[in-house]
């Protein structure tokens, strides 16, 4: 039986997987464009948040392709947002589509994943099968995030970025395929060989920039996330460490670290978007990242909530911020034009002595001690002899071997101990936990 | 009064939001405890000015109306300002809205006061109102004992002491007010609808003049706590015989109440009007709206409220 749902970016590759298992079917949803965009828009109150509108036009222009049995994942913890509550909704919005019916999946725990997939397809539904469901879906959604951040460390890393593009796409249809762990197991095998012989630029990274933001947006591909990583093409490392994955693997466990890294900002309170957000962009900032990026959607309740505190920790930590809010008036033009002007700041910030750099917007904000300790160290660097000749070359070759460095993170993912931490251009590197 | 205090520290306590909310319940504990409570003015432009300055303009009307009532507690000699921290219902089934239960960090992040200043106590809800851990937490912060706290505690029950039929009877046309409760209780949130709709010879009930429906009320299958209380009283009203028509106040920007306004017109018989209210309200444009709304149920010719207009 073939059931439709919204995507997150490749989230619905996931739940597809789940359905396959139980011997049912997705229907692939469209892309994220203006198109779609302007249904939801269409259909949805002006105060539903971006991400809402999107979800709802993609449902709409399922529903007018015939498809009538909606499936969507929500643990309705309190992690969930407006999605949470979608089923009567739903059911009141598209009430004229003649046997719509919506149906929940997840439940917070294997009984309460039970009893939603028992509600849907049946008493017949046994733990065992709920268990290989879950256990395909959890294993798919931990390689698309694999990927995803692999793939785009490398358009800033590989000089042949069209290969990268090739292999996340392959990647994608061979994770779609795979019908079990075994398979995604080798799946990751073979995304770490053919990963690992791509050729590397030879400069590292101009800038690193950290990102953090509604996980919707984080997770998607086909529009926001698509122009943002184009940055990483110019030579960017981009860096997030949430999307749909951290909310799927959400537990109080794995919350309670970032709690307690953003204890000084955020009060205890039943909501994860934030605490992910905010622990995030403190580790950003403690790793001496060059710049942060708050992405979220327009309406964003959780996104919108944190953005004062965002700018409180940017504010403290005399770091640049650029919050984009996407609405319904989105285009990626824009978009571009912001992305590019912030790069810029932070190129001039970074690498230019010109003093003048101490009056950019972004550093505003700066103590007069601060701004004179960063004025003299951009002395300092003005100061340094140029590289030429054989000195050039030498360094060309250290660049190379930093580069493939950069890499080491994903690398380590698919080893079983994490490597340790090591210092790069005078900041620390993070190294993520195996994730696969 | 149980409280043993000698200094009698200064309490601010914001007259938005959770006084609102919560019929005055933090207030009331204060006083029982023997604290000096400054509670903040009712809302006036320079309020909603002084909250309007540093907020952001994507958050919604309220916050902005409660970070003015923080500003100007801030300039008063108080000791202490109560921004509780809503964390959620006992049954981990419906949720406070993200930016209610993020005020405390929201005013801390904006600087509107010393850090110092902030009393940020963490309350739960449950069906009748804040449940005591809030409370004892509030008080441990001022020095009272748990048992000196569970003395002073408010009564856990939302207000409802007043029946529909105990309403003076009039030839107008009675309308039900709903929205959450600091946008209905604050006149100037909510640009004086009340007093307006009356001046047009409405009778208007609010939540209070209704059966008692509790604080966020379960079997509306919404996450949020607000918007299924609002969906509770849509319904509540719908049903009832002497209401004529449905006014819902819909503050700018608020995600739970936007998700539910177009819900709320189909699961509801009875005429509906949203009025939403922002920083830009005019008092012509809503006066027209009362009135073209007035005029609608008054002529027209499908039976409302169990009889003919």
């Amino acid at each position: 039986m073939n059931h439709f749902t919204f995507s997150w970016g490749t989230n619905y590759i996931a739940v597809r997987g789940l359905l396959r298992t139980l011997g049912h079917d997705l229907a692939t949803p469209p892309r994220i464009g203006p198109a779609i965009a302007e249904r939801g828009i269409a259909c949805a109150h002006p105060f539903l948040c971006f991400s809402g509108k999107l979800v709802l036009g993609q449902l709409a222009a399922q529903l007018e392709d015939g498809e009538r049995r909606l499936a969507f994942m929500s643990s309705l913890g309190p992690e969930a947002c407006r999605c949470a509550d979608t089923s009567d909704y739903l059911r009141t919005l598209f009430s004229n589509h003649e046997g719509f019916s919506a149906h929940r999946l997840g439940g917070g725990s294997l009984t309460g994943a039970l009893a939603n997939l028992r509600s849907h397809f049946g008493p017949q539904i046994r733990k065992r099968q709920c268990f290989k469901a879950y256990a395909v879906f959890y294993g798919k959604v931990d390689l698309l995030y694999k990927v995803d951040k692999r793939c785009t460390r490398l358009r800033c890393l590989s000089s042949a970025p069209k290969q990268v593009r090739e292999l996340e796409r392959e990647a994608l249809e061979r994770i779609d395929r795979a019908p079990g762990p075994l398979a995604l197991w080798r799946v990751s095998r073979w995304f770490d060989r053919v990963a690992a012989r791509l050729p590397l630029r030879e400069e590292p990274p101009s800038l690193r920039i950290g990102i953090v933001g509604g996980e919707h947006i984080l997770s998607e591909l086909d529009s926001v996330m698509a122009v943002i990583k184009t940055a990483a093409e110019r030579g960017v490392l981009l860096d997030w460490r949430s999307g749909f994955r951290m909310l799927a693997r959400s537990t109080e466990k794995a919350l309670a670290p970032l709690k307690a890294t953003c204890r000084d900002y955020l009060h205890e309170a039943p909501s994860t978007s934030e605490i992910f957000s905010c622990a995030h962009a403190l580790d950003f900032v403690s790793e001496g990242y060059d710049g942060l990026l708050h992405i979220y959607a327009f309406g964003c309740m959780p996104q919108t909530a944190l953005k004062p505190v965002l700018q409180r920790i940017a504010s403290d930590a005399e770091m640049p911020l650029l919050s984009l809010a996407i609405g319904d008036r989105f285009a990626e033009e824009g978009l571009e034009g912001r992305l590019e002007a912030f790069i810029d700041l932070l190129d001039t910030r970074k690498n230019e002595g010109d003093p003048q750099c101490t009056n950019l917007p972004g550093l505003e904000s700066m103590s007069d001690r601060s701004r004179a300790r960063f004025s003299s160290s951009t002395r300092a660097r003005r100061s340094l002899p140029r590289r030429t000749g054989e000195r050039a070359a030498a360094s060309s070759t250290r660049s190379r071997k930093a580069s493939a460095r950069w890499l080491r993170p994903s690398e380590a993912a698919t080893s079983s101990a994490a490597r340790r931490p090591e210092a790069h251009g005078g900041s620390s590197v993070h190294w993520s936990a195996p994730m696969w | 009064m149980v409280g043993t205090g000698s200094s009698r520290p200064r309490i601010g306590v914001p007259r938005s939001i959770l006084h609102y909310e919560f019929d005055g319940a933090i207030e009331r504990f204060l006083r029982r405890l023997g604290m000096d409570v400054v509670l903040s003015p009712p809302t006036n432009h320079g309020i909603f000015q002084a909250g309007k300055r540093v907020v952001i303009d994507e958050l919604c009307f309220p916050i902005k109306i409660f970070v003015g009532h923080v500003a100007h507690l801030a300039e008063q000699d108080v000791d202490r300002i109560v921004v509780p921290t809503v964390v959620g219902h006992t049954n981990n089934h419906v949720f406070p809205c993200h930016p209610r239960s993020r005020l405390a960090d929201i005013v801390r992040a904006l600087g509107v006061c010393d850090t110092e200043q902030l009393l940020a106590p963490a309350f739960r809800f449950d069906r009748d109102g804040l449940t005591a851990d809030g409370f004892r937490e509030l008080a441990r912060t001022l020095g009272f004992t748990d048992a000196e706290a569970d003395r002073a505690l408010p009564e856990r029950r939302v207000k409802l002491d007043r029946a529909l039929e105990a309403r003076q009877a009039g030839d107008g046309l009675t309308l039900a007010l709903i929205g959450h409760p600091y946008v209905v209780d604050d006149p100037w949130a909510n640009n004086q609808v009340i007093r307006r709709l009356e001046r047009l010879g409405c009778r208007v009930v609010t939540n209070l003049e209704t059966t008692p429906i509790g604080y966020a009320p379960e079997g509306t299958g919404l996450h949020f706590a607000l918007a299924a209380r609002t969906v509770t009283l849509a319904r509540t009203f719908d049903r009832e015989p002497e209401v004529d028509g449905i006014v819902f106040l819909l503050p700018f920007n608020c995600g739970p109440d936007g998700d539910i306004a177009r819900h709320l017109t189909q699961i509801t018989e009875k005429p509906m009007l949203t009025l939403v209210l922002d920083e830009l309200q005019s008092s012509a444009g809503m006066i027209t709206r009362l009135e073209a709304f007035i005029d609608l149920l008054s002529c027209s010719s499908i039976p409302v409220g169990g009889r003919a207009a």
